[in-house]
């Protein structure tokens, strides 16, 4: 009887597991690009043409391989990159399967140039849809450079799917970008037809990298983060509340110098923006995950594009944390003047690669990159020099203040200056205070000697009943009197010039009607606290005396977001005595 | 215009008109003075616009006229004048002024851009002792409301009866109220609201001896003894009921001696919250205690004895409204009635002629 059964011939495993591994140009570049980086390169250039459906290249000056290596290379499962199921579990590599070289070999027409930076000589291996067709002896430079010509000629059904050749570029691009992101060390070079996509020279920096790639504004906005906990140190740089857009964004996340997409993460980032962004926008991100190997599993997907965290609230939370963290500092307050380098300075490369050479290089990389992102050991001291290190008790208080327009208050810093604007600042305090009484029903509520008769709308009345609870901690007591009519014995009493009738009638209307600010609260207890802060607030226009306004600082640098109020709207504008100098012409 | 005046006499109506001068204003001439003759006496006015003052000195007048000077320059000039007699005159567009050796020359605008004076029927007013008006102000004029939504809230309500005055102030959350008996000739009864700044200036340019006319028009209100005269714009009304929210029916009574409650209040409020300045009383019999819970600060405690009627009662009160009418007290002891701790406590002086009574809203204690 004939068996049904049999063990499928070599050409035709591949050809599956290349549909994993490589599904498109940009996917067999990423395989490529990743090889290149964990041989050690400082270079990577990149060529596609007819967005590498004609024909992909990548050639680095990476550490190259001897003949015997490039053969096994292309074997599948052949790899230097671990030795044994142990290893699976604590991968410090990029690649790791030994499924991409063969994979893509299988597919395309496919050619391997390789010389050893020890000096011997080169190879050049030249594959047909999986069968060798040759091996020989060449010259070459040191490195390794991979062409891949044709790809799925021999698979028609994967070739059907791919995207016009603009579309592909694209995704070249936007992989290239990934990894040129967790690589500030390496230079890249993109180029598409030969024209240049791409020209990232090495950086110290990954402020330095974004300028490369999106131009020095981008970078200009972006804040350092640097926070450790749990195990997991999150870095990086996020986008100024104040520069968020709407739509269109740059979310970059990273776990062990490795790209990875996890919403799950990205959202616990937006949350840690929490009140300071107004809803719809979306900042910029660019955050490097460093945990213990252990801690994520990478071998979840052939591409690795998804990871699984051991502990993924864990990781969550640190990650909402860092962005807390790093949005505290005064400098998350809108600058003035020309978009600054300062905040460059203040990183240090995210992953930065040590001058490693040898076998045990990538691991030793690895290695000095924990060490980067360890607190105390060798982490280099990015002691936040000029800039971010303005606190309150960097004022000046030789009573250097003023009041503009009644309705921004100027003040002297050690570094500048700063404007505060009077409004948005007390929005910000009264909105923690409300939150916070909310846990410790501290809230005072002033009995009025002349109680307040309001008639409202009806949908108005009805949102008062629904809140009358929530109105009554923050310190409305509202009776209904019938008839859409409501009667208010006491109030909250934040300021002394506050107008109790005023706030109520608009916050009122507010929650009743809604609006982008309270669509944007995560609770009804929220919702309130928000409208209130802004109905409650100080009003622009409003005469402060001196006393009025240092303690409106005062609490303003108490808050734990003193730099945005509820709308997302900065509140400090800083001004450094650099700038100024620069203004001046002093520099 | 050609006059001469003492350089004191002139000195002393100037500093008592500079207070109105407005230290910015959108119309220059306000940031002047109206310098005019009135037969033999010399006549200094300055004005904001919502209140004027004007005084009169003895002069020699050699020609009859009126000019406005910077007030500013004029006052610091007549303060560094040797103290001899100083003679104005008026030449075209601008005013010189000669004291002994010194000469100066001072551009001024035209008298008549200057704005002119409320008309004020004082034939048909009140007479009555400067002092008396001086202590009801005194005592009230602190409650009034800072906030500018409820314009009535930002004066103070002056009621004239036959044989009495009242005056009463609140923001809505305090309130002060006293009566005089009045022995002046009093014709008729009316309601002013009066802004407190107008009252101000009435302690500030009275002396406390000084006979007092006093009248309204429709929408001014003018106090002037001899020399001087003040106009203010009145606030119109109505004013809320106050007599209905006077508590009537407080069952709870303390004795406390004035100077020992503020000091205690005066400690504990040092870690209340900035935002309400929440002070807790605790009224048991022979004792008082206070306390503050400010959470991200810290908490006081105090006690003090004092003699107390009624049950034990707790209620919060905003520590710079006590301090506010405890202030203002006067006698030694006060006296302090409540009934619920929703419901307000009163303050009184104890002994003493003062009809004054003063009233505090609490402030709702967070269950």
């Amino acid at each position: 009887m004939q068996r049904r059964i049999h063990i499928l011939p070599d050409h035709v495993a591949n050809q599956i597991a290349a549909g994993e591994v490589v599904e498109r140009p940009a996917s067999a570049i990423k395989e490529l690009i990743e090889n290149s980086l964990d041989a050690l390169a400082s270079e990577i250039e990149i060529c596609v043409r007819n967005g590498g459906k004609t024909e992909l290249r990548v050639a680095d000056d990476g550490h190259g391989m001897g003949r015997d290596d490039a053969l096994l290379a292309i074997d599948r499962h052949a790899t230097s990159k671990i030795k044994s199921e142990k290893d699976l579990r604590s991968i410090q590599t990029l690649g790791f399967r030994g499924e991409a070289l063969p994979s893509i070999a299988a597919v395309s027409r496919f050619e391997l140039e390789t010389a050893p930076s020890d000096g011997d000589t080169g190879t050049r291996i030249k594959i047909n849809g999986g069968s060798v067709v040759s091996v020989d002896e060449i010259a070459r430079r040191p490195g390794t450079t991979v062409t891949v010509r044709s790809l799925f000629f021999n698979v028609p059904a994967r070739a059907r799917f791919l995207r016009s050749a603009a579309a592909e570029t694209r995704a070249v691009s936007e992989t290239t970008i990934a990894l040129a992101l967790a690589n500030p060390g390496t230079a890249f070079r993109l180029k598409s037809n030969e024209r240049e996509l791409l020209d990232l020279p090495r950086t110290a920096d990954l402020a330095g990298r974004v300028a490369a790639i999106w131009g020095e504004e981008l970078a200009s906005q972006l804040l350092p983060i640097d926070y450790v906990a749990d195990g997991v140190r999150v870095a990086g740089l996020v986008q100024r509340p104040a520069d968020a857009r709407p739509g269109s964004r740059r979310v970059y996340t990273f776990v062990n110098g490795r790209p990875f997409v996890d919403r799950f993460i990205v959202r616990a980032a937006e949350d840690g923006y929490r009140t300071t962004v107004p809803p719809g926008h979306r900042p910029a991100l660019f955050l490097y995950l460093e945990l213990a190997p252990e801690g994520v599993d990478v071998n979840v997907h052939p591409t690795k594009a998804e990871v699984r965290f051991r502990d993924k609230m864990k990781t969550e939370a640190v990650v909402g944390a860092a962005i807390r963290t790093g949005l505290e500092g005064l400098a998350s307050a809108a600058p003035l003047g020309m978009p600054g380098l300062s905040s460059r300075q203040l990183v240090g490369p995210p992953t930065g690669r040590g001058p490693g050479v040898g076998a045990a290089a990538a691991v030793e990389r690895a290695a000095s990159q924990m060490a980067l992102f360890v607190p105390g050991a060798e982490a280099p001291q990015q002691a936040p020099a000029d800039e971010s290190g303005v606190t309150p008790t960097d004022m000046t208080r030789s009573g250097a203040m003023w009041q503009l327009h009644a309705s921004y208050i100027l003040a002297e810093t050690r570094s500048g200056l700063i404007i505060v604007d009077q409004h948005s600042a007390h929005e910000r305090v009264l909105f923690e205070s409300i939150m916070r009484s909310f846990e410790e029903g501290t809230a005072g509520s002033q009995r009025l000697l002349f109680p307040i008769t309001l008639r409202l709308s009806p949908t108005e009345a009805q949102a008062v009943e629904e809140l009358s609870g929530i109105l009554r901690r923050i310190g409305f007591e509202v009776e209904a009197f019938g008839q859409n009519t409501v009667v208010i014995h006491a109030v909250p009493n934040p300021h002394p010039h506050f107008d109790a009738e005023r706030c109520f009638r608009e916050m009122v209307a507010e929650l009743a009607y809604g609006s982008p600010l309270v669509e944007s609260a995560r609770n009804q207890h929220e919702r309130v606290a928000k409208s209130f802060a802004c109905k409650a607030a100080i009003k622009a226009g409003q005469p402060l005396s001196e006393l009025e306004m240092s303690e409106l600082f005062d609490r303003l640098f108490a808050s734990s977001l003193p730099s945005h109020d509820v709308h997302g709207r900065p509140t400090i504008l800083r001004l450094s005595l650099d700038e100024l100098a620069r203004r001046f012409g002093r520099s | 215009m050609k006059v001469t005046v003492t350089r004191e006499n002139f000195q002393r109506g100037l500093s008592a008109v500079a207070a109105t001068i407005p230290t910015r204003t959108t119309l220059p001439v306000l940031s002047n003075i109206l310098v005019e003759t009135v037969e033999d006496r010399l006549r200094v006015r300055g004005t904001d616009l919502d209140i004027s003052v004007s005084v009169q000195t003895p002069a020699e007048v050699e020609r009859q006229g009126a000019i406005t000077v910077p007030a500013k320059k004029i006052a610091d000039i007549a303060k560094e004048l040797p103290d001899q007699p100083v003679q104005l005159q008026s030449e075209g567009g601008r005013v010189a002024v000669v004291c002994g050796k010194s000469r100066f020359r001072l551009n001024s605008l035209p008298s008549d851009e200057y704005p002119s004076f409320p008309e004020i029927p004082f034939e048909k007013g009140w007479k009555l002792r400067s002092g008396e008006l001086q202590r009801l102000s005194a005592h009230t004029s602190f409650a009034v409301s800072s906030e500018e939504t409820r314009p009535v809230l930002n004066g103070v309500l002056w009621q004239l009866r036959g044989d009495e005055m009242r005056m009463v102030a609140t923001n809505g959350h305090r309130l002060a109220k006293m009566v005089v008996k009045v022995g002046g000739t009093a014709s008729g009864e009316d309601d002013l609201i009066v802004p407190p700044k107008a009252l101000q200036q009435v302690e500030r340019l009275f002396d406390s001896e000084d006979e007092l006319e006093i009248a309204r028009s429709e929408s001014h209100l003018g106090f002037r003894s001899e020399r001087t005269e003040v106009y203010t714009r009145l606030i119109e009304g109505p004013y809320p009921n106050y007599e209905q929210v006077l508590p009537k029916d407080q069952d709870k009574e303390c004795l406390a001696d004035r100077a020992a409650l503020t000091a205690a209040i005066r400690r504990v409020a040092i870690v209340a919250s900035d935002q309400t300045h929440r002070v807790k009383l605790s009224f048991s019999a022979e004792n008082l205690g206070l306390t503050v819970q400010t959470p991200d600060l810290g908490e006081a405690e105090d006690e003090m004895p004092v003699s107390y009627k009624g049950s034990p009662l707790e209620i919060g009160f905003n520590a710079q409204y006590l301090l506010d009418v405890l202030r203002y007290m006067g006698s030694e002891e006060v006296k302090i009635t409540l009934s619920a701790p929703e419901r307000p406590a009163t303050f009184q002086p104890v002994g003493g002629e003062d009809d004054y009574v003063t009233l505090v809203m609490p402030l709702r204690l967070m269950e």
